[in-house]
């Protein structure tokens, strides 16, 4: 009995090793279990419907169609790097879109690079990851070295702040936009009170916050993410801190309101990469779609599908199961339709072009109040 | 006020509050110490579990009957994540231990481990991975006392751990119940030879010690407002720090140790560097156990030979 249930067992496992040969398969790499598992499954679905559409359209090439097969890096840079090696290892995978987080995505690239295998990250916005010399490595959305920038500008020029205290969560994300949020500010005459780190998945910010009130800031600058933005804004209006709030894309969640109180998060600022998905015209199909099937759309699930939808069209150029093809396709690119806009890459894979949105929390909603182009475009 | 000393007040009452949370839940540990010599790392995940259920009582609460007055939400809140929690306790008692009970320590420390891994999980199926809010049963009230605000939760948190800490002296002093357990820690086999039935007192101490952790959850929901499965194990640690750090084993050390590593943190936050709080925490456990290793009231039992 153990015996038969134990060969069952063992052919369920290696039963993707015989996959077909008129198969290639298209990575998905994202948290979809742990702390950050609900955005990480927005970028999936978006994902995953990129490689459906792709497959209702035909074969990628020849007889060939597209699979899409997901792994969990639990956003953890070690689960990352066993993620990107079991991709390498299954010589169908041609490419894959990920990860999410910056820590991971920075972890997984030396891999990826070392099996050349193109590797298409929808929303890792850390500079340093494509100043690796990874030729394999790209991104479809904007760095923070035009995210921060174009917070800073706004909260020195637009809402004239000329003291800000600056908080990020120790993270390679959070960190890094909040440092190239401090180099603009500084450079525009601002000043930084304090720069002060606290711990991912920590509740109690009081002793933190009540430092900050002492020294009386005009704005807080937050690099780290939702839940800790959350928590912050609810414990700031507890002990009487009256500043305004600011963070990157990172905070921008649906749910920030209702987690903080819709009162408390009211007026809070962030800035996402390119607009919000509901007011791009080219993404109404693929939105009003994935609101059908999935319900309420992520804020990273458009850059998904976009993300998703490139790596298609470089496999479909290079008409055979060939990473190295794969990825000379990738590097010659240019103006591919994505639904957010055309996707263009520098020559470090770096997105092109790629704006800045700056929205005001309003009503329990961000709402979209500017567009900061990028100043130059390498 | 002097402004230097309503910051240092502030502080104090920031590090007092997350202390007493910090004691509710260590309290379980060291109950449960006391009784089996077992650590036991599931308990993180019920206080995780007692905030989910309080986070479901207040939202049925809050749409069922609009408009009671918040201390009747509350008490039921409470009811509802106690009875809740004190039955989880019982189980993983049943389940995860007893058949246990008899092989040596550490399969049953993996045994608990495997259990938080089991609760976590089972948490993040019914609720989702994603961060849960917790609905305002309490009216936003702060009270200013020359530049230090109180707000109502912290001066419920005082209250409900004060009175339960309370209680429990009371409980373990004065009752049939507290004697026997009290003797079954010292003894299990003499205990037993008196006619306590020692399996009825170890499940008394993980009921007990669940009902604390689960008021210390429902506290916790309602400071901080939201919730995610993950909660239970950084408060767990930290709430087990809190007991190795009052003395395993000892109740009121479990209180003191409590409230002081909240209170170090709150300073170490405050006036070192956020960053460095965890270190600052358990920097000062490492070298309290240097000088005193059974912690600050734990008693100094040589080692059986």
């Amino acid at each position: 009995m153990h015996f038969f249930l134990s060969l069952i067992l063992v052919s369920f496992f290696i039963s993707p090793v015989f996959a077909k040969d008129d198969e290639v398969v298209i990575g998905l790499a994202a948290p979809l279990t742990g702390d950050q598992a609900y955005t990480g499954f927005g970028v999936m679905q978006g994902a995953k419907m990129a490689v459906e559409d792709a497959n209702i359209r035909g074969p990628v090439f020849g007889q060939t169609k597209l699979r899409f097969e997901a792994l969990d890096d639990q956003h953890n840079p070690t689960q990352a790097v066993l993620v990107a090696n079991k991709f390498i290892a299954n010589p169908d995978v041609l490419g894959v879109v990920g990860h999410f987080n910056s820590s991971c995505s920075k972890a997984a690239s030396a891999i990826y690079h070392e099996g050349r295998m193109v590797q298409v990250s929808p929303a890792s916005t850390n500079p340093e990851i494509s100043r690796q010399g990874f030729d394999t490595f790209f991104r479809v959305c904007a760095t923070d070295e035009v995210q921060a920038p174009a917070a800073a500008t706004f909260a020195r020029v637009d809402l004239g702040a000329t003291r800000v205290a600056i908080l990020d969560d120790q993270t390679t994300y959070g960190r890094g936009l909040a440092d190239e949020f401090r180099k603009r500010f500084e450079k525009l005459g601002g000043q930084v009170l304090r720069h002060d780190g606290i711990t991912q998945g920590e509740k109690d910010f009081m002793p933190l916050l009540t430092k900050i009130k002492s020294v009386d800031p005009e704005l807080v600058f937050f690099g780290g993410i939702y839940p800790e933005m959350a928590l912050l804004l609810k414990q700031a209006q507890k002990i009487g801190l009256k500043a305004k709030w600011m963070g990157g894309d990172g905070i921008f969640d649906v749910s920030l309101a209702q987690l903080a109180g819709q009162d408390i998060a009211e007026g809070a600022y962030a800035t996402m990469l390119g607009v919000d998905p509901h007011e791009v015209p080219g993404a109404q199909d693929f939105v009003t779609r994935y609101e059908a099937r999935y319900g309420e759309i992520g804020s990273f699930s458009a850059y998904g599908y976009d993300a998703a939808s490139v790596l298609i069209e470089a496999v479909r150029r290079a008409g055979k199961k060939d990473r190295e093809a794969v990825l000379a396709q990738m590097r010659v690119l240019k103006d591919f339709p994505g639904i957010l806009g055309p996707v263009n890459f520098d020559e470090r894979g770096d997105a092109i072009g790629k704006s800045v949105g700056i929205f005001k929390m309003e009503n329990g909603k961000f709402k979209f109040i500017k567009e900061v182009k990028p100043q130059t475009s390498s | 006020m002097n402004p230097e000393l309503q910051l240092f007040l502030q502080q104090l009452l920031n590090g007092l509050t997350i202390g007493m949370v910090y004691a509710l839940i260590a309290l379980g540990y060291t109950m449960v110490y006391g009784v089996l010599q077992l650590i036991n790392f599931a308990h993180g995940e019920v206080f995780m579990v007692g905030g989910y259920l309080a986070l479901t009582a207040a939202g049925l609460a809050t749409s069922l009957w609009a408009g009671l007055p918040f201390w009747v939400i509350l008490l039921f809140l409470f009811l509802f994540s106690i009875l809740g929690c004190s039955l989880l306790g019982a189980v993983i008692e049943r389940t995860a231990y007893r058949p246990l009970r008899g092989s040596p320590k550490l399969t049953a420390l993996i045994s608990s481990i495997g259990m938080s891994f089991v609760l976590q999980n089972a948490v993040m199926l019914i609720y989702g991975s994603k961060e849960q809010s917790m609905p305002d049963v309490l009216p936003r009230w702060q009270l200013d006392l020359g530049g230090v605000t109180v707000s109502l939760i912290q001066l419920i948190i005082f209250a409900t751990a004060l009175s339960l800490m309370a209680l429990l002296t009371l409980f373990v002093k004065r009752t049939r119940m507290g004697k026997a357990m009290r003797a079954a820690s010292e003894n299990p086999e003499a205990a037993s030879l008196m006619g306590i039935s020692v399996n009825g007192v170890i499940r008394t101490t993980f009921v007990l010690g669940s009902a604390l952790a689960a008021v210390g959850g429902s506290l916790f929901a309602m400071n901080y407002g939201s919730l995610n499965f993950h909660d239970g194990y950084l408060a767990g640690i930290k709430a087990f720090t809190a007991a190795v750090f009052g003395g395993i084993g000892s109740i009121p050390g479990a209180m003191i140790g409590g409230v002081l590593l909240g209170v170090f943190e709150g300073f170490g936050a405050g006036y070192i560097s956020s960053e460095w709080k965890d270190v600052f925490a358990f920097g000062l456990l490492i070298i309290l156990l240097l000088f005193r290793p059974s912690g600050i009231l734990g008693e100094n039992v040589p080692e059986k030979v």
